[in-house]
């Protein structure tokens, strides 16, 4: 019999921002114990010993696990609050879900999510051949580690499909425990500590000689990692040779406090020392960031000697990401966006911000926009800009259809054409645009199936993996252009080399790395042209841009000088390219606007050749060219519109009714509209009346100011 | 005669002409017992002496054995753990093989990325090359 407490036995997780932990001990008791050591107070909580005990997120609650085979739920002054279940079998492992409104628990060979409502169906599954001892649930990525007796570790997500099984280890797995950021865990056993990816593979093994590690325990940072061992010593590790590539650099942390980095161009090497320990670095554009524990140290690639330095208020980076002319800092408090000489640029802020969650894939920063999707309700993205810090718009943030997993900014272009890249729970890929002034905002469906995706840094391209291929939308502005012109401008390629699950870690320039699922780099480039295409195309020197196109001869290339030159409104480019790609009903319609004496009507036609009618009609009431817009409906066989256009401003009924009269005669139709019945009834139908109207609007054009010759009718392709 | 009645009364005459109350003879046997006696003692407490020695030499033998016996044992004991540690030590080594493996399996598979694409590029640098 046991009376007196054993305190190794028990686990002890620190609560966040109090000075409370709690032990739980093997006569069914759990402590509550103050920073001093105190045992506050002491609850008699299982039958037998208590296995687990863990705060949740949020710290106002506690959940054990004892061998009685109940998990039971606490108040933070230690009141029961209520028993969540009752197994037969002992509860070995218990974790907080990513809300703290949900359980993960053992029970055998079993996995168990069950919410803390109570009338909510658990989620159960099998998840090993042994006894399932340890389980870790990562608040960031969402993702479940689990450790048994058959010795394997496996990652699942919250569905319970498994991601990863490893190869069975020589002992049971006893401890599993994530980094705070999600990107790694640790997994401990008789002897062995190994770090591992998050997808699974290793990255280093050590057996350090101390028996088993019962339990392990990251520091808030990321960097260090605490172990219990079997023969009563606690180990601490570091993580070291972390690294990372940039262009022709190579930036390698090698110990806790030196960086070494190396010009594979000239085999310059740079060793950077620093007074505190290294939390986080960031390589890219031209940009080496380095956060340590007390300080943030920015080093340009043209000079590693002198870097800007700048102090930090609170030293636990969770995260940095960059951008050409600023980066975005996160820690556990808030997002900051510095610029490269270390001067704080803005601080962006909303309700309900938790900058403890955010990762890589929810957060995004471009040269004047940085993105954050929600925690709270994950459908929507608040859109910041990067030199104030105030939301874009209305105040209002983007809003998706579904909740979001992913999303990127692009890169380069103007601010106004920034595009926001959303991948969501479908894993369908979207397009939105970032600034919208007035009109709707459209997101329009790029892909489906999308794994990973990662815009290029010097051009606004966009490559992705899904399902099996690799695609790069060398043009992904085309999809608001032209939806049959967007699959001509994608390059695509079977990726069954990279195996299954493949990321993609960057897109520079015409190189794409690739990691594949078993952890290796794997480089690729695509072609330089469209590269070269963009940058003709943002300075604007068309003729260079068709020049490149015919001395490539490629139809993608043409594909995308078309929808670019389309986009700008360059019609002379854009009739050439149309006629490469052999759109001949296009490059038909291209002339006839070229003909248009208008402006406002030459746009509208050109949104009409983009698919945009709306755009097209909104274009022509604005410019006041209420003829125009009522033919362009008619052309459209939208007659109610057209009607009711005529109506409101009093012009044009009769043309209207005409048009329909003889449009329903072709088809020996009769009349069924009621609008179309009532108006008939009034008007007399006089096509040489008509005819002369149109005429006299057509000169009327003719004779605005600064116009020139020509007003044929416009007769588009009809899509 | 003179001695018979000497004898009688108990007095007797030995060679130096002492007088004497025992008879010569048994004096002399009397003597010798006394020597003998004395021999025996002698030797008796030589035999101790040996004796003790020899307990002594055997219970130091004794302890040798027992010493060199517990030696036995240790080193037996030790020679199969010896055996255990090796293999324990052995598959810690090999899960390090086999994962310095993995990560040379990666490595390579790198390299050979890398290779693909420096032969893809310079594939293209030809063909450009060409063109012009």
């Amino acid at each position: 019999m046991h009376w007196f407490p054993k305190a190794a036995t028990g686990a002890a997780s620190k609560k966040s921002g109090s000075d409370l932990f709690v032990l739980t001990s093997t006569d069914g008791k759990f402590h509550l114990v103050g920073r001093t050591g105190r045992i506050e107070k002491s609850v008699e909580a299982h039958k037998g010993a208590v296995l687990a005990g863990r705060w949740s997120y949020d710290g106002t609650a506690l959940v054990t696990a004892g061998e009685d085979g109940r998990v039971k739920i606490w108040a933070r002054s230690g009141m029961l609050r209520s028993t969540l279940t009752q197994n037969s079998t002992p509860v070995y492992g218990v974790a907080w879900g990513p809300d703290s409104d949900q359980i993960l628990f053992t029970n055998g060979k079993q996995l168990v999510i069950k919410s803390l409502q109570a009338n909510a169906k658990p989620t159960m599954w099998k998840g090993h051949e042994g006894i399932i001892l340890v389980v870790d649930w990562n608040p960031v990525n969402n993702l479940i580690l689990s450790g048994a007796e058959d010795c394997r570790y496996k990652v699942w997500d919250t569905y319970g499909r498994p991601l990863y099984s490893s190869p069975a280890h020589d002992y049971p797995v006893t401890s599993v425990a994530w980094t705070p950021d999600g990107e790694m865990f640790v997994v401990g056993s008789f002897n062995t500590l190994r770090l591992c990816d998050k997808a699974g593979w290793s990255y280093a093994l050590e057996k350090p000689n101390t028996g088993s590690l019962f339990k392990l325990s990251w520091s808030s940072d990321g960097t260090q990692v605490a172990g219990a061992c079997g023969n009563g010593q606690v180990v601490f590790a570091n993580i070291i040779e972390r690294r990372l590539e940039w262009n022709n650099f190579e930036a390698t942390v090698v110990s806790s406090k030196q960086i070494h980095v190396k010009n594979v161009m000239n085999e310059a090497l740079e060793k950077l020392d620093f007074r505190d320990r290294i939390i986080k670095i960031s390589l890219s554009f031209g940009h080496l960031v380095v956060a340590t524990s007390s300080q943030c140290y920015i080093y340009s690639s043209r000079n590693w000697n002198t870097p800007m330095i700048f102090d930090l208020k609170e030293g636990n980076v969770t995260l940095i990401q960059q951008a050409e002319k600023h980066f975005l800092l996160i820690d556990s408090n808030g997002v900051y966006v510095y610029s490269y000489d270390g001067r704080l640029v803005c601080t962006p802020r909303y309700q309900g911000l938790r900058a403890d969650v955010l990762n890589s894939q929810t957060v995004s920063i471009s040269n004047d926009t940085v993105a954050i999707r929600d925690k709270a309700d994950e459908k929507v993205i608040y859109v910041f800009d990067a030199q104030n810090g105030k939301q874009i718009g209305d105040g209002k943030p983007i809003t998706h259809k579904l909740e979001v997993l992913e999303i990127a900014l692009d890169q380069c272009g103007p601010s106004s054409e920034r595009r926001l890249a959303i991948v969501d729970k479908n894993t369908d890929l979207y397009l939105t645009s970032v600034r919208v002034f007035g009109t709707e905002r459209k997101t329009l469906k790029l892909g489906t199936m999308i794994q990973s995706l990662a815009w290029n840094d010097g051009t606004n391209m966009l490559a992705a993996l899904n399902d099996g291929k690799f695609t790069v939308w060398y043009y992904p502005n085309a999809v608001y252009l032209d939806r049959d012109l967007l699959p001509r401008t994608v390059f695509e390629k079977d990726a069954s080399e990279f195996g299954k699950n493949p990321q993609l870690l960057q897109f520079l320039g015409n190189h794409v790395v690739i990691r594949r699922h078993e952890g290796s780099i794997v480089g690729m480039t695509i072609s330089p042209y469209p590269a070269i295409l963009h940058s003709y195309v943002l300075s604007a020197r068309w003729n260079d841009a068709v020049r490149l196109c015919r001395f490539v001869k490629d139809e993608i290339l043409w594909a995308c000088l078309a929808a670019m030159s389309a986009y700008a409104k360059e019609l002379n480019t854009a009739e050439i390219a149309y006629a490469a790609i052999k759109e001949a009903d296009k490059v038909q319609f291209i002339i006839n606007i070229k003909d248009i004496p208008v402006k406002e009507a030459r746009n509208a036609e050109m949104a009409l050749l983009c698919g945009s009618p709306q755009d097209a009609e909104a274009i022509l009431l604005q410019a006041g060219l209420i003829f125009r817009a009522i033919m362009l409906n008619i052309q459209l066989y939208n007659w109610d519109r057209a009607l009711e256009l005529a109506v409101k401003h009093k012009t044009h009924v009769d043309t209207a009714l005409g048009y329909r009269h003889k449009y329903l005669d072709k088809f020996d139709k009769k009349e069924t509209s009621k609008k179309f019945l009532q108006f008939q009834e009034g008007i007399e139908i006089d096509w040489e009346k008509i005819e002369a109207k149109i005429q006299m609007e057509y000169q009327k054009e003719r004779e605005r100011p600064a116009m020139s010759t020509a007003g044929t009718q416009s007769a588009g392709p009809r899509r | 005669m003179a001695d018979e009645t000497l004898a009688r009364a108990g007095l007797h005459f030995d060679e130096l002409n002492k007088i004497r109350v025992l008879e010569p003879e048994i004096s002399q046997q009397t003597g010798e017992l006394k020597e003998e006696c004395k021999d025996f003692v002698d030797k008796i407490g030589d035999f101790q002496t040996i004796v003790g020695t020899f307990i002594e030499v055997v219970d130091n033998v004794a302890k040798e054995v027992e010493k060199e016996k517990m030696k036995a044992i240790g080193s037996r004991n030790l020679l199969k753990s010896i055996t255990k540690q090796r293999e324990a030590q052995q598959q810690q080594l090999q899960a390090l093989i086999t994962e310095r493996k993995m990560q040379q399996e990666r490595l390579r598979i790198q390299y050979e990325a890398l290779l693909k694409e420096e032969s893809e590029q310079n594939e293209f640098i030809e063909q450009f090359i060409l063109q012009k």
